[in-house]
């Protein structure tokens, strides 16, 4: 973050994009607080990545966060706009892209984006340069109802940001879809962002956030844990762990210790003492693992 | 505006893709082709006349007219008096007496006097006597109450039209998309009741045109569909925004024909001192309004008083559906 930060100029610095503070979010229906009492600001021009397994309550947070769901407890400000007084012209700054993909499957790839483009009042990108963005420019008068799920999703996706928001939420945006699809649509957002959009990026995917991500929040049982950038947390936790390649029975086997558990600890004390070894080195951490100690959790 | 025009541009494009949709559109205009072919003479262009059989110009009248032959001058008055447009024609003491019901088209009628100026004096010079005698004015049965029901199906179709379209919408997601668009509330109400307003109003004046009732009162007639409208838009916004996918939507859908058919027949086979029990329904003030715009017997004030009452209706319905609809629409 901080090198990222100082390469984007000084004018962005400390001005927020989004501002949450103590949002807590209820359903009725179950009765399950999906979110409690989360606070936390993403910068002007920053890529804010919010992981956590499935049932965190990212989706949750972002559907406050734009708009969908009702703002019950908690103070929200999104791209200048207090969101319990929300305006619906907000959303010509705003791109929102869904975890289920959600396209008009009578209409072709073309019709859907021309449609939408024409429901704001800012100037809009073209479609076919949308689809040449995410190789659908060859189905672009198909129907898209025709489409497989991760066609649907990429439309999805680009619709999203026909109006060139500057506050771009994306949920699961690589989700479900090929490695080679993936990159470029992680591509698509690295530039975007170079342009000047911020980004709220929703995930369980930890290495797409890693990748990306200027800071990420793990955020578990609707509570955030820790905020913080991917580097700080890998020099953070990165360099105590140790992979430990050694024989048992003449098998050859692998395990990683981290050197703040006291578990790990015992038992890599332990193989040194009486094990085969054959091999020894520090690693770093992959933000999964970070995560896995940090919350105690995994992601799925 | 522009948002609401590319709402409706949508619905219609997707409209015209889905065959339900389709035949909601055009169901109007056949049914009223059905009725019409079913109804003897409506819209019958070709003169037809009904004379006794010793009718000494027979052969001529033939040459421009439909004749139909009767033996006696009562069967000759019954002829007249079915629902299509016959004219009797009877020769007394040297004069020919015009026998017409009343709801012939003036054009006919002109066209015949014409014609029997021509046929009995030729030469111009003998007066040619033409008297009426109007039997009563009444319409066939299967026109007026065909044309009344097709008139209230149509419009709450309309409703249809917004249920299946919201249904779609949710099923998909998509309104989510709208959602966090500029597109404002009023405006996706409008836009997506848009098409249920308009396709009802087109496809009740085709029907009202192919079936014949061309005389009618438009502003009445419109009035009353308008109020129609209204209340079959709310009940469709209301059961689209329940329901998730269209199956459950249709069963609901069947539910709302229920109290229609009802007002309807009983309207129409209820005696006058029972009328009371029907009076909550909305489509029991729009039947009585449409029977009397079709019959051409309504005046304003009958028109104005029954579209108040179903307004009022629907004020009270959408008040109690109100939160639902809205809440829906999230
Ligand atoms: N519409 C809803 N009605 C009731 N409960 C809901 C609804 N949506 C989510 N929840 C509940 O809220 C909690 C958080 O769900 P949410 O969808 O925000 O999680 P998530 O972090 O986005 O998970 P995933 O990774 O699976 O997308 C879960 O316990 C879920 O069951
Ligand atoms: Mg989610």
């Amino acid at each position: 973050m901080i090198e990222k930060e100082s390469s984007r100029g000084t004018e962005k610095k400390g001005e927020n994009m989004i501002s949450v503070e103590n949002l807590s979010h209820y359903y009725t229906q179950n009765q399950v607080f999906a979110v409690k009492n989360v606070s936390f600001q993403v910068e002007k021009g920053e890529i804010f990545g919010f992981l956590g397994p499935s049932g965190a309550g990212k989706s949750t947070t972002q559907g406050v966060l734009t708009g969908l769901l009702p703002l019950q407890q908690g103070r929200v400000r999104v791209a200048g706009h207090d969101l319990s007084h929300p305006k619906r012209t907000m959303f010509n700054k705003i791109g929102v892209s869904f975890e289920q993909s959600n396209v008009y499957g009578k209409l072709t790839a073309r019709e859907n984006l021309d449609f939408y483009a024409k429901l704001f009042d800012v100037p809009t990108m073209k479609t076919m340069d949308l689809l040449e963005m995410v190789g659908l420019d060859k189905v672009a008068d198909k129907k898209a109802g025709t489409f497989s799920k991760g066609m649907k999703h990429r439309l999805t996706f680009v619709r999203s940001m026909i109006n060139k928001p500057e506050m771009w939420f994306l949920d699961e945006p690589t989700t479900g879809l090929d490695p080679a699809i993936g990159s470029q649509i992680k591509d698509i957002i690295r530039q975007e962002n170079e342009k000047g959009a911020t980004v709220f990026l929703t995930t369980h995917n930890m290495q797409v956030a890693d990748e990306l991500c200027d800071r990420v929040a793990f955020i578990i049982d609707g509570e955030i844990k820790l905020i913080d950038s991917p580097r700080n947390l890998k020099l953070q936790f990165g360099q105590q762990m140790v992979v430990v390649d050694h024989l048992v029975q003449g098998q050859r086997k692998t395990e990683q210790f981290s050197l703040i558990m006291d578990e790990d600890k015992t038992r890599l004390n332990q193989l040194i003492q009486t094990g085969q070894i054959q091999m020894m080195h520090t690693k770093e951490a992959t933000l999964e693992e970070i995560f896995i100690k940090v919350t105690g959790r995994g992601l799925e | 505006m522009k948002r609401i025009a590319a709402i409706v541009g949508r619905d219609i494009r997707s409209g015209i893709r889905d065959w339900l949709i389709v035949y909601l559109s055009i169901a109007p205009f056949i049914i009223a082709l059905i009725l019409r072919s079913l109804i003897p003479g409506v819209g019958d262009s070709l003169l037809s006349v009904v004379v006794l059989d010793q009718n000494p110009l027979v052969s001529s009248l033939e040459q421009v007219a439909r004749v139909e032959l009767v033996s006696d001058l009562e069967s000759l008055e019954q002829r007249v008096l079915r629902m299509d447009d016959v004219f009797g024609i009877v020769y007394t003491r040297g004069a020919y007496e015009l026998v017409v019901q009343g709801n012939e088209s003036e054009h006919s009628l002109g066209m015949l006097e014409t014609l029997m100026a021509r046929l009995t004096n030729p030469s111009s010079s003998v007066p040619v006597d033409i008297q009426f005698s109007d039997l009563g004015w009444e319409m066939s049965p299967l026109k007026l109450y065909g044309g009344i029901m097709l008139m209230l199906f149509t419009t709450v179709f309309g409703g249809m039209f917004i249920v299946l379209n919201l249904v779609d919408e949710k099923m998909h997601k998509t309104l989510r998309a709208l959602n966090v668009s500029p597109l404002s509330r009023v405006e996706l109400v409008i836009g997506k009741g848009m098409l249920g307003f308009l396709l009802p109003l087109v496809g009740c004046l085709g029907a009202a045109w192919i079936m014949g009732f061309s005389g009618i009162h438009l502003g009445m007639f419109f009035v009353t569909l308008l109020s129609i409208a209204t209340i079959s838009i709310i009940i469709g916004f209301s059961i689209g925004v329940m329901n998730d996918e269209p199956i459950s939507a249709v069963a609901s859908m069947k539910m709302v024909m229920l109290p229609v058919l009802l007002s309807v027949f009983g309207a129409m086979y209820l005696a006058d001192n029972w009328h009371w029990v029907l009076f909550w329904s909305p489509f029991y003030w729009a039947y009585l309004s449409m029977n009397g715009i079709l019959l051409q017997q309504a005046d304003w004030f009958l028109v104005l008083r029954n579209s108040g009452f179903i307004l009022g209706l629907t004020v009270l319905v959408f008040m109690g559906l109100r939160k639902k609809i809205v809440n829906g629409l999230e």
